[in-house]
């Protein structure tokens, strides 16, 4: 199986056709399923938030087959992970994405429930701080990025229990 | 008999015809019952010779291939019901139930990926991961028999001939020979060019791309336009072994 650093690609990875936007709808579909899920992964376990579609990220070209993802399919992809909630375009033009390992509603969710569970209900935190505090150590909190934060007070500011 | 001419003529005609009808029909009764009396016994020696070897053949693949052959010889089809004696026995059925079910899962599994169509020896190898844990190995006869019985459900299930290869079909899709050679084609690389197919099967170009759309639009082909030399690829998932990425195995 190839890999890119510690990472394990999926055997599509190298196969040249799943590099076409396949014109055939169960053909597209099935390519875009695995492509959602190889990008998310990618993402969660290397951390990376943000992808620039005119960029090199290392998924859209694979050197070994020799293709590229065309910057349709790359859109198509990217498309499909905002549609489910899992990405967000940052800019109009569709050139920088953010990738949502868990969803927005979700975060809120994982905050909500770290915010209760160390007790912090009545106090006022600052991302940074819950970013970085001892009871974030091996949490999820650690990965807040504040490009993220900043979407995720939109839905926080509905919740009532926390101010 | 001498020949009579006149009335008498006629009916002795009639008679003699009747006797030789009733000796031929009593000779061929004969036959009969000579031959199933045969059988009889070869039946009885078949299954005495199921019950000694019954662990041989529930584990050995070619072994049990060859049961099979005896059995057929004599007109026994040890997996035409699952009840009775076969079935009871050496718990046949049961096996190649299961191995059927078990093939059925894994085509449908990865009908998304290769449109209905999966190399023989490819299914194979999938199965035995499947059944990694099981104590009875399986050959390519097995899946082949499993496929067989498949067949007569009525499932659209097929093993077609792509040249020297064998495919097994999962949807009713029928392969018209023009298809067939074009898949004969791609075994090689795992892909053909609209070029390859007109020059080497020497087909009109019109010819060549309808077959290929249609491939296409079954989900049995993908298309590749990312070679730096341009020419459009159309690859084929089932003749490739990579039947098992992406699928939930």
């Amino acid at each position: 199986m190839q890999k890119l650093g510690e990472f394990k690609l999926p055997h599509f990875f190298n196969y040249p056709p799943y590099f076409t936007l396949q014109p055939v709808r169960e053909a597209r579909e099935k390519q875009v399923q695995l492509w959602k899920e190889l990008i998310l992964d990618y993402c969660r376990t290397q951390k990376i938030f943000v992808i620039g579609l005119e960029e090199e990220f290392p998924l859209f070209s694979n050197s070994v087959i020799e293709r590229t993802l065309s910057h349709e399919a790359r859109e198509a992809f990217l498309s499909a992970l905002v549609s489910e909630g899992h990405a967000e375009w940052l800019d109009k033009g569709h050139r920088k994405c953010l990738i949502l390992w868990h969803r927005i509603q979700d975060w809120a969710e994982i905050i909500l429930n770290f915010v209760k569970d160390n007790g912090f209900e009545h106090s006022v935190m600052t991302v940074e701080e819950i970013r970085s505090g001892i009871e974030s150590r091996g949490t999820e909190m650690e990965l807040l990025s504040t490009a993220c934060s900043l979407e995720i007070k939109l839905p926080w500011k509905r919740k009532e229990k926390c101010t | 008999m001498r020949r009579r001419p006149g009335i008498g003529g006629l009916q002795t005609a009639a008679a003699a015809r009747d006797q030789y009808r009733l000796l031929g029909e009593n000779v061929a009764k004969l036959r009969t019952d000579l031959m199933k009396e045969q059988l009889a016994t070869f039946r009885s020696q078949l299954e005495e010779f199921a019950r000694k070897h019954k662990n041989d053949i529930r584990k050995n693949p070619s072994f049990r291939s060859q049961f099979h052959e005896m059995c057929a010889k004599v007109g026994v089809d040890p997996l035409a019901s699952n009840k009775g004696f076969w079935a009871e026995l050496l718990g046949i059925g049961d096996f190649y139930y299961e191995l059927g079910v078990q093939i059925v899962e894994i085509c449908l599994a990865t009908r998304p990926l290769n449109g209905g169509l999966i190399d023989l020896q490819e299914l194979c190898k999938l199965l035995r991961q499947k059944r990694k844990h099981d104590r009875e190995a399986v050959s390519e006869d097995d899946c082949l028999r499993a496929i067989s019985k498949l067949k007569t459900l009525g499932s659209g299930f097929e093993v077609i001939l792509a040249g020297k290869k064998k495919l097994v079909r999962s949807v009713p899709t029928e392969l018209k020979k023009d298809h067939n050679e074009i898949l004969e084609l791609a075994y090689s690389t795992g892909y053909v060019t609209v070029d390859e197919v007109e020059r080497r099967l020497t087909w009109t170009h019109g010819r060549a791309i309808d077959a290929l759309d249609t491939l296409l639009d079954e989900g049995l082909a993908m298309i590749d336009d990312g070679h730096a030399d341009g020419k459009h690829r159309y690859w084929f998932p089932c003749v490739s072994s990579i039947s098992s990425f992406g699928a939930d195995n």
